[in-house]
């Protein structure tokens, strides 16, 4: 990646997963600082300032979301969560508060870093549209023609279609929840129709995928949203 | 309730008992009353100019009744008494007694022999009810017994099913976790790369396996708590189908997935998470029990208001006998000769109860052609919700 090397800042209260996730981090060229508690952590942004968050949700003195609430008051870090997988519920609330994306317990160190480096890549970027053509495997979107490709051939898509698709492309490899999208691409007073996305998606897999009952590139995550293959 | 069934019917066995162990005296009082009736018919018959013999018939119908209602003891003084105001009554001379012929005492004797027949005749019949009624009793309380020992035997059967698969699939990736790290870090600095990297991938595939357990575990009790709430969405199902696929993908890896969902396929209401994990379990079980290799098909397909979802595979099949037992918690297929597998017994007893919840079901049957296929069906109720049609001018 760039040549500095970035700011992580662990907060999880237990010390086992700080370890190994502190030591894969390190291993990765990642300047790391563990905090075990909210409060600490909250401290430590400040002091430290961040580029990256990783943050447990059960956390024993402060609820996850009000650690989330607090850090978005000053911070556009990127924080990825890290929850159980009966906290689904909690898992959407964070990510509607802010939170980038998440990674369910258990999870192997190359899911980790897969997404660390997708949600440094997007603070990177500013979430700003970026004009250059993006090609993911076999797909193309072209925002600057207003054009996108699946293999050779071009895609005939609905303006909803479209701002679906810009939206999903723009923010690849990351989880995009049913209230963000509904919000991006049909405004602040649609965001409970997770019907209608639905059935939008249908229409773009159909589209996209050459099987969209196996898909590659528009996946699913059942209870939370979509996210847009990022390779 | 199954208690105070076996109540009633105890008490219905003593009421018809009782009058049979011991005639009362209200008996010997009702026989009295009676037999006070028959002399008042009798004297009505004698008024009318009837026949001597009717009115002793009078008479011994008074007998017979004393003796089916009242049994032997008020049916032997109902005999007396029957002889004794007849003959005081209505054979003269009037208001004495003088059996003077013959013929009454031969009519006392039919009396006393109509009574005790009856009497005997009636408690026979009597206890033969009362030792049907005692044995149907008896007999309610061995089948309540049988099923309560079988309740208890189904209890005993799953906790020891769990204390086997606890102490299987808990201690043996434990063990092989303890002891392949206890030998990288005493023996790590003499062992070759290849070694090394074989122990770390045990360690890695045991937690995986232990992980495995444990959230199927953790499942299974939430699911059986009663907190499972099932949020029905209309959705289309290759959503959930290319989702669980996604999940599956490492487990997969190597064998060709192929699915059929027709175009056009409605949409149906599910609650995607459940349903996903319901497909997760199917495919695990697939990966699990058939050769490496070998492909697994997933289908989706609308028959008779229901969603069917199959996933089918090619591996060995699964006996007839044991098509409905592979859903029943910790239940595992073993097979002559082949190795235990490493599943929990519980992945197929939660798509049960995934199926169940949706008010749906699952089953197991021969896939044409060898071997298992699994089937979901979930009920399509309602019509899915509509939105503005003029959406694209958005």
């Amino acid at each position: 990646m760039s040549g500095a090397k970035p700011r992580v800042l662990i907060i999880e209260d237990e010390k086992p997963i700080r370890g190994f996730l502190s030591a894969s981090l390190a291993g990765e060229g990642h300047q790391v600082v563990e905090a075990e508690t909210g409060r600490e952590g909250l401290a430590q942004a400040r002091m430290w300032v961040p580029e990256i968050v990783i943050l447990d949700l059960g956390l024993p003195d402060l609820d996850g979301l009000e650690v989330i609430r607090e850090l978005r008051e000053w911070s556009q870090a990127p924080i990825v969560i890290l929850s159980a997988r009966e906290q689904e519920r909690d898992k959407v609330a964070a990510l509607d508060a802010g939170a980038d994306d998440y990674l369910t317990k258990p999870f192997g160190i190359r899911e980790l870093l897969a997404r660390v480096r997708v949600a440094l890549r997007h603070a990177a970027r500013g979430g700003a549209a970026d004009a250059t053509p993006v090609t993911i495997g076999d797909f193309t979107l072209d925002t600057g023609a207003r054009r996108a490709f699946a293999g050779d051939h071009e895609l005939h898509l609905t303006p909803i279609e479209y701002k679906l698709l810009t939206t999903l492309v723009r923010h690849a490899g990351k989880v995009l929840t049913h209230r963000f999208l509904l919000k991006e691409v049909w405004g602040p007073l649609r965001t409970d129709d997770v019907h209608c996305l639905r059935v939008f998606m249908a229409g773009l897999r159909q589209k996209i995928e050459v099987d969209p009952s196996h898909p590659r590139y528009l996946l699913t995550e059942q209870g939370v949203g979509y996210r847009f293959a990022d390779e | 309730m199954d208690d105070s069934a076996t109540g009633t019917a105890q008490a219905e066995v003593s009421a018809v008992a009782a009058p049979a162990s011991s005639a009362s005296w209200a008996s010997y009082g009702w026989a009295a009353v009676l037999m006070a009736a028959c002399t008042l018919v009798a004297g009505v018959f004698r008024h009318s100019g009837l026949a001597e013999a009717n009115i002793v018939m009078a008479f011994l119908v008074g007998v017979l009744v004393v003796a089916a209602w009242h049994g032997r003891g008020p049916s032997i003084f109902a005999s007396f008494a029957g002889v004794l105001l007849f003959d005081v009554l209505f054979v003269p001379p009037f208001g004495s007694l003088g059996v003077s012929d013959l013929q009454y005492l031969i009519m006392f004797a039919v009396m006393l022999g109509v009574a005790l027949l009856t009497s005997a005749l009636t408690e026979r019949i009597r206890r033969q009810a009362a030792a049907q009624l005692a044995m149907a009793a008896e007999r309610d309380r061995l089948r309540e017994a049988a099923h309560a020992t079988r309740l208890q035997a189904e209890a005993e059967r799953l906790r020891n099913a769990l204390l086997s698969s606890m102490s299987h699939d808990l201690r043996t990736p434990l063990a092989t976790i303890a002891g392949a790290s206890s030998s990288l870090l005493e023996l790590g600095s003499v062992q070759d790369e290849e070694t090394r990297r074989t122990l770390l991938r045990t360690i890695s595939d045991e937690a995986s396996r232990l992980n495995h357990f444990v959230e199927n575990l953790l499942q299974m009790t939430r699911l059986q708590a009663g907190g499972l709430v099932v949020h029905k969405e209309w959705q289309p199902v290759e959503e959930v189908i290319g989702s669980a696929l996604g999940r599956m993908e490492a487990a997969l890896a190597g064998r060709p997935v192929h699915t059929h969902v027709p175009e056009g396929l409605p949409m149906a209401p599910f609650d995607g998470v459940l349903v996903e994990q319901a497909l997760v379990n199917l495919l695990d079980n697939a990966a699990k029990y058939t050769p490496a290799g070998t492909p697994v098909e997933l289908s989706a397909a609308v028959d008779g208001g229901q969603m069917l979802l199959e996933v089918a595979d090619h591996g060995p099949g699964i006996p007839d006998e044991e098509k409905g037992r592979v859903f029943e918690k910790f239940h595992r297929l073993r097979r002559p000769g082949a190795t235990p597998q490493a599943g929990t017994g519980l992945g197929l007893a939660i798509c049960q109860a995934i199926a169940t919840a949706h008010g749906g079901r699952i089953w197991a049957e021969d896939r044409p052609g060898g071997g298992a296929r699994f089937r979901l069906a979930l009920p399509i109720e309602g019509s899915p919700p509509q939105f503005p049609a003029d959406e694209e001018g958005a």
